[in-house]
Order: structure tokens, then C-alpha cells, then sequence
């Protein structure tokens, strides 16, 4: 069990998941709360990790990130290294790959809130923000539980991008995943077998605490249509 | 307010002109309010809705102009558009539903401004003990019935319009539908000499021939989508006061 990989990906899927939420909050409320070709082409975006093979991405980040592009040379002048084969690059990479999985729960929850409850808000003279925090983000609970779960989980089990970006360095780019092919490799089988069977737990016990939400689920927007 | 105008020129709360097509039904409606409390009366799908909509900003106008006193609302021409939230205008949409997230005191503190002498606190209390609501107070909306709700909602939109002061218009979209006639009398009584203490007026919709005469309110009597008459309540609904009475005797 390589423990340094383990404390690894955690950190790197903790910072991942803060950083998600950050930017899928606001993205998913402007989503959800209109329609037309412009936030079409942004949900297109968003979702266009889930059906690229995570290498693709992988490979541009690694070229955008790269000395090869101006943003490319302008990070590395600030930086002083490249941002690829770094934590940070690997940071950059994992928000990209798991974008979907933090927006698209909230935007769904988002939309289930009726418009009743935010009318309401609006004509006891809450501004947007403030029927945003008051009324909608109580209401998702259970979608923004969802949302960091998912990021989260997902982070952990990246394994194309790592690579393509991270390379295998110890301490800084090895995760969970990438030492599990390492052994493998290797034809350590033994401690390749332990590896894995923390990533099934984990996974396991993260993806069950969604599902066992029974309180949160009262007060999400499509259950809460029987108060009136 | 009213008792310090003069009787032939009352001061005008709201004037509104617009149109607007929905669907089949083309609105061409101007009005003005000049009493603290109005009535919209008329059958569904004449329009009254959207006329209390577009004054509280959830709907735009395709043109016309509402302005509150000399406070532009709404002007399509000169582009102008108020937001909901910073109109002087609070509303309770038909059945509005309570935040199921806070308890009733709760409900009704949300839309009270915060005031520098600390007097919002006083007016959530006092709500809560005039409109009888000590007992629900704590409880979540969940635990409430229909008719509950419903008052505390109309209640609500109330506490929130006098907590912003004299002169807020109060919209309420039939807000006692659904309630029993003793219900309905309590509230309807407590709310109207609540809302005139505060000097807030009240633009209220109704299709309710009983509701109307109780309010003893000035009506504006909408049919396919125009104003039909305007005047005490008396004088436009005669007829349908008479309807209602003949079906009564049978």
C-alpha cells in the first residue's frame, strides 16, 4: 500500500472538490435558471468530458499548459515551471475532467425547484442573491451533496489524464490509481489486490452515503411541492 | 391617506396601461387606484392575473407604462424596467407556498426589512398576535393544513408590505380562496383594518361575488381581457349580487 499515493489523491481530490463547488455553483444557477444557444453551447462544454477519453484531454492540457502555447509560456514565466508533471497541473487537469459530475447534479436540482418558491421570495422583496441562499441552495441540499460526492469520487478514480499530465512522479503526480498500475506492472499482484480493494470500498461507502440522504430528500424542490 | 385629499381629485396610488397577449386572450387594460382597497374582478382566463403580475414584475409588458405615485414601475417606451425586488410592491401569488425549509415565524420574518430601532421584530410580533398565529408559529409549514397555509402565506406578503411602510401596495391573488367563511370573514376583517393602520393599500383579485361585497372595496370589473366598469363595489356588481341572491332563494 503506497500510503504517500493515498494521502495524495486525497488532497488532490479535496482541493479539486472545494474548487468544483466554487465554480459549479454559480455556473449551474445560470444554467438552470434560463434557456437559449448560449447556455446550450456552455452545458455542451461542460459535458464534453464524459464522452472524450480522458487521454484526449489529457494530451491539450498538456500541450495548452505547455511552453508550446502563449497562456502555456506566460504560466510557466509566473510559475517559474511548468504547470504539467506538477500538483497544480494535475489540479488544472482533475477540475476539467470532473466538471461534469459537479454541474450537472446541481443544474438538474436547480431546475426542480418551482418557480412558485422563488416568486414567492421575489414578492416579499428578496434581491436574486438573496432568493439564491435563502430559498434554492436549502431546497438542493441533496444536489449539492451529490455534486462534491461525485467530483470527489470521480477525482479519485481519474487515471488517463493523471497520466498524459502527471507523468509518475512520487509525492506530487502519483496518485491511488497510478501506483495500482505500477504494481501491476511490476507483477506485484499482493499489494496491487489492496490497493484496488480500497479504491472499491471507498467507493462503495461514498457512492451509498448519496443514496442514504433520506432527510435531505424532504426538503429537495420536487418533494417540497406538496406545501402549498 | 384618502381622508386628507380632497374627494373630487383622490391622490392616485397606482396607474397602470398595458397591453399584452397571452395565448388567445388579448389584454388592453388601463387603470388607476386611487383607494386603499381594489379588487380585480372577474371570471378565470380574463386576464386579472397577469394585470397583478406585471405590477409585482413577473411579467413584462409587451407595452404600456405603470407607474406607483410618480415612481416609474414599468415603462416599455422609455425602456424602463424594475426588478421585482425593488419595486415598492410585495405579493402573494395564488396559493404562494410557504419556504418549507423555516418554521412559520420564520416565514413571515423573511420578507420584513431590518430597521435601525430594531421595530421589525415588533411587527413580526405583532402579525403573529393579531392574525392568531402563536400556536403555528414554531411549527414547520409541513405540519400545517391547506387553509393554514394559506393564511399565513396572505400574512406573510402583509407583514412584509407594512414592515416596508406606508404607501407599499400589497397584491394578493385570491387570498382567500380556499378558506371556510368564518376563516375567511377573521382574516379578511383583521387584515383590512391591519393594512389601512399602516396605510397600505391592497390591489386584491377575486371572482368571488361575496368576497367583493365583505371587502366593500372599490372594483375594477375585467372581462376578455379589458376593463369593463370601475366603481364601488355596489354599483358594478349589482347584477351579479342579484344573480347570486335568486340562486340562493332557488
Amino acid at each position: 500500500m503506497d500510503f504517500e499515493a493515498l494521502s495524495l489523491t486525497l488532497r488532490l481530490a479535496l482541493s479539486t472538490t472545494l474548487i468544483l463547488l466554487l465554480i459549479a455553483l454559480p455556473l449551474a444557477w445560470w444554467i438552470a435558471s434560463g434557456k437559449g444557444v448560449a447556455r446550450a453551447f456552455v452545458q455542451a462544454l461542460v459535458a464534453l468530458p464524459l464522452v472524450l477519453p480522458p487521454t484526449v484531454i489529457g494530451f491539450y492540457l498538456l500541450v495548452a499548459l505547455g511552453p508550446l502555447t502563449l497562456p502555456g509560456r506566460l504560466l510557466i514565466r509566473l510559475l517559474g515551471h511548468p504547470l504539467a508533471f506538477s500538483f497544480e497541473g494535475l489540479l488544472v487537469g482533475s477540475i476539467l475532467y470532473s466538471l461534469p459530475f459537479a454541474v450537472q447534479p446541481l443544474v438538474a436540482g436547480f431546475s426542480a425547484v418551482d418557480r412558485e418558491y422563488t416568486e414567492a421570495a421575489e414578492g416579499l422583496g428578496a434581491k436574486p442573491w438573496q432568493v439564491f441562499l435563502s430559498v434554492v441552495l436549502p431546497m438542493t441540499r441533496a444536489s449539492l451533496i451529490t455534486s462534491a460526492v461525485l467530483a470527489f469520487t470521480h477525482t479519485v478514480g481519474e487515471f488517463g489524464v493523471v497520466l498524459m499530465l502527471g507523468g509518475n512522479i512520487p509525492g506530487a503526480t502519483r496518485t491511488l490509481s497510478i501506483s495500482l498500475y505500477d504494481l501491476v506492472e511490476d507483477g506485484n499482484y499482493a499489494a496491487a489486490n489492496q490497493t484496488a480493494l480500497v479504491l472499491i470500498v471507498f467507493s462503495v461507502l461514498a457512492l451509498m452515503a448519496i443514496y442514504l440522504l433520506p432527510g435531505m430528500r424532504r426538503s429537495d424542490g420536487r418533494q417540497a411541492n406538496i406545501v402549498r | 391617506m384618502s381622508a386628507n385629499q380632497p374627494v373630487s381629485q383622490p391622490a392616485s396610488i397606482l396607474t397602470l396601461q398595458m397591453q399584452h397577449r397571452i395565448g388567445a386572450l388579448e389584454l388592453d387594460v388601463a387603470l388607476n387606484l386611487t383607494q386603499l382597497w381594489t379588487v380585480l374582478f372577474g371570471p378565470s382566463g380574463s386576464g386579472k392575473t397577469t394585470v397583478l403580475r406585471a405590477v409585482a414584475g413577473f411579467v413584462r409588458p409587451d407595452a404600456g407604462r405603470i407607474m406607483h405615485g410618480k415612481t416609474i414601475l414599468m415603462d416599455h417606451g422609455a425602456r424602463v424596467f424594475v426588478p421585482p425586488h425593488a419595486r415598492p410592491v410585495r405579493s402573494a401569488g395564488q396559493g404562494a407556498p410557504l419556504f418549507p425549509n423555516l418554521t412559520v415565524l420564520q416565514n413571515i420574518a423573511y420578507g420584513v426589512k431590518s430597521r435601525h430601532d430594531g421595530s421589525a421584530a415588533d411587527i413580526v410580533e405583532n402579525a403573529v398576535e393579531r392574525f392568531r398565529l402563536r400556536a403555528l408559529a414554531p411549527k414547520s409549514p409541513l405540519e400545517l393544513s391547506g387553509g393554514e397555509r394559506q393564511r399565513v402565506a396572505v400574512v406573510r406578503a402583509a407583514t412584509s408590505a407594512v414592515s416596508l411602510g406606508p404607501g407599499t401596495l400589497l397584491l394578493l391573488d385570491e387570498p382567500f380562496t380556499g378558506l371556510d367563511l368564518a376563516r375567511q370573514e377573521e382574516l379578511l376583517g383583521e387584515l383590512r383594518s391591519w393594512l389601512a393602520e399602516n396605510g397600505v393599500p391592497v390591489l386584491s383579485v377575486t371572482h368571488d361575488v361575496g368576497e367583493a361585497f365583505q371587502l366593500d372595496a372599490e372594483v375594477i370589473r375585467i372581462a376578455d381581457g379589458k376593463v369593463a366598469a370601475q366603481g364601488p363595489v355596489t354599483a358594478v356588481l349589482a347584477d351579479d349580487r342579484q344573480r347570486l341572491m335568486d340562486q340562493l332563494r332557488g
